[in-house]
């Protein structure tokens, strides 16, 4: 009985929600609405639990004197002043988040508001050092990230179309060396001309391409978003969903039992 | 003079319609109409409603103000069952001129969402395609599923930290317990624990959402418990951490910095802190195994982590854990469900096509069908 109560329960919630989404007519209508009610009020008993844990987890840090412990010290002494602030600022103002209030002012706005910027703003060096490293040109699917990502940015900031001729010009110069290059220390005359020959074409495209580039460099760009990129977030999104219906009718008929355990 | 000119020249609103709002559960009435002549002139227009009674309309009620250039409300408050009619009036200081009333109206409530029977009968065709491979598993057919990486790489990612001596990390992200990637995640953590006991390793689970702890807390239990180790289950080391966004992922990438856990797993539906999460695991050279269905989040977890399951490769990992026949039945009926996709796809551009230059317009009948508004 132990697992076929839960059972029977899932079976015939998920059943009436889907049921619900094709009928508007009450009760089914708003079964949705309700259910998500219900949610957020054992959600809300269960937050109780999650202090309780939280809590626990520093005193025993504590009470072995972790090495760690001086910072769970300091969250249990931050945890009970925000606590206390919160409940006084709330029975002096009606509500800890009053315009009048020092919780607001001196806690959430002096405080907590800043610490969040502080961790989201960290994602700006994080971002640049992912890139670095998922734009290194290592094969031919990373070349292509690279110079599609190359051109969106350059599609989407503003006057990004002129750059883009410099942009041209130093890849297809750079191109050009590594051209010559090769060509020096190869033997054969036939692989020479060839790396000659496309150095040249590659010194020749950077005046058409930067030309071509400059004219239709924002239409490239939309064009990458659009089309390649809509088209395989599309296909992922079809997968995702058709994956989450799968895992739903395992959940609703009681395959799927995780969540039990 | 300039008085009477607007007196004169002031235009009612015109052909102002009522109807029932289709497809909800009652109590809804659309009203339109074709906006004044003088719109641009106007300050604002009031919308009056009348109800039948036995002695006949009764005197207009403000039901609402709107400003110029509306031309649709939704009346919210209507009794099902009840005769109600408009009248729209134009404002212009104190000047103001009212429509003629609108046509009688009758909010109810409908049975079935007619705009969703699109999805319906794709539901019906998912399900019916998915319960007739899970009757073909029950008789005891074998399903073949291809191999994926990510879920490969979990027993060496153990394996590995074990052999560092080093703990387990493993985040379930910001997804409530009724959040599918969440519960894809437990099944994925249930492995993760059921393999640390096996290999003696310690498994740290921070959680963001109370709920889901329980639930992560239940899970690990159970994983040691199949391992045949429940002496070595920590309680304390599955533990409510914050239901802050950043604040969790500050408290993690501490956790991260502080422990040097020799493997991650970062499972479940991940928003921002994504990347923060992930940078900081590879800062400390820890194998990250990641799994997300946010497809926004997917680049920065394939750039900063080992690997990654894709989207609906999450949903299949219970399956692939467990090569139980039923979880395989699923997913080879989701396969079948994409062929059947990608040649509606395939018809929809042909048909789209044909109609585009041949000008058929009855050809456009299976995009009217998908359309859902």
């Amino acid at each position: 009985m132990k697992k076929e109560v839960p059972l029977i329960i899932t079976f015939i919630s998920g059943f009436l929600l889907i049921v619900a989404l094709f009928i508007p007519h009450e009760p089914f209508g708003s079964l949705q609405e309700r259910f998500n009610d219900w949610y957020i009020i054992v959600s809300g008993f269960t937050l109780i639990l999650g202090v309780d844990s939280l809590l626990l987890y520093h005193w025993r840090k504590i009470k072995t004197k972790d090495k760690d412990a001086p910072y769970s010290i300091i969250l249990i002494i931050t945890f009970i002043t925000v606590l206390l602030w919160g409940i006084y600022s709330g029975v002096k103002h009606g509500n800890p988040f009053a315009p009048a209030s020092t919780f607001l002012r001196y806690f959430y706005t002096y405080m907590f508001v800043p610490l969040q910027a502080t961790m989201f703003a960290l994602l700006a060096f994080f971002i640049a050092s992912a890139a670095y490293r998922a734009f290194r040109a290592r094969g031919l699917n990373a070349t292509l990230l690279l110079v599609s990502a190359g051109l969106v940015m350059l599609g989407r900031v503003p006057k990004g179309e002129i750059v883009v001729p410099f942009f041209i010009a130093i890849t297809l110069i750079l191109i050009a060396i590594i051209f010559v290059l090769e060509a020096v220390a190869r033997v054969s005359l036939y692989e020479r001309l060839l790396y000659f020959a496309l150095a040249l074409i590659s010194l020749i495209a950077i005046i058409p391409l930067s030309i071509l580039l400059r004219e239709y460099l924002p239409a490239l760009a939309d064009w990458i978003m659009n089309v390649p990129q809509l088209g395989a977030k599309r296909g992922l999104f079809i997968g995702i969903w058709l994956g989450a219906i799968a895992m739903a009718i395992r959940i609703i008929l009681g395959i799927e039992r995780t969540y039990l355990k | 003079m300039l008085f009477l000119y607007f007196i004169f020249l002031l235009s009612p609103p015109g052909n102002v319609k009522a109807r029932d709002v289709p497809n909800d559960a009652g109590g809804k009435i659309e009203v339109t109409w074709k906006l004044s002549p003088d719109d641009s002139l106007l300050d604002f227009y009031i919308i009056f409603r009348q109800t039948q009674t036995e002695a006949g309309w009764s005197t207009p009620e403000t039901l609402m103000i709107v400003k110029r250039g509306l031309s649709k409300i939704t009346d919210t408050d209507c009794k099902d069952g009840v005769k109600y009619r408009y009248i729209v009036r134009a404002v212009k200081g104190e000047e103001w001129v009212d429509s003629s009333p609108s046509n009688i109206a009758i909010s109810s409530a409908q049975w079935f969402h007619k705009k969703r029977a699109s999805a319906l009968i794709l539901l019906i065709i998912i399900v019916g395609l998915l319960l007739f491979f899970i009757q073909k598993a029950r008789k005891g057919e074998e399903l073949f599923i291809r191999k994926i990486t990510g879920l490969d790489a979990i027993d060496e990612a153990v394996g590995r930290s074990t052999e560092m001596g080093k703990p387990l990390l493993f985040t379930l992200g910001l997804g409530t317990i009724a959040d599918i990637p969440t519960i894809a995640g437990l099944s994925i953590l249930k492995r993760v624990s059921k393999k640390a006991a096996e290999y003696e390793t310690d498994l740290i689970v921070p959680c963001f959402d109370p709920v889901v702890y329980v639930a992560a807390q239940e899970t690990v239990k159970e994983g040691y418990m199949e391992a045949g180790r429940p002496d070595l289950y920590k309680e304390g080391n599955v533990f409510f951490l914050s239901y802050d966004q950043f604040g969790y992922a500050a408290g993690v990438d501490g956790i991260m910095v502080r422990e040097k856990p020799g493997a991650i797993f970062l499972q479940g539906y991940f928003y921002a802190e994504s990347l923060i999460l992930a940078e900081t695991g590879n800062s400390i050279g820890a194998i990250q195994i990641s799994g997300t269905t946010a497809v926004t989040q997917l680049p920065f977890f394939i750039a900063a982590t080992d690997y990654t399951l894709i989207g609906e490769e999450m949903y299949a990992a219970s399956a692939y854990l467990t090569k139980d026949p039923l979880f395989l039945a699923t997913i080879k009926g989701e396969d079948w469900v994409k062929i059947l996709l990608i040649a509606v796809i395939v018809l929809g551009i042909a048909l789209e096509t044909i109609a585009y230059f041949l000008k058929i317009p009855l050809l456009h009948f299976l995009k009217q069908f998908f359309t859902i508004i």
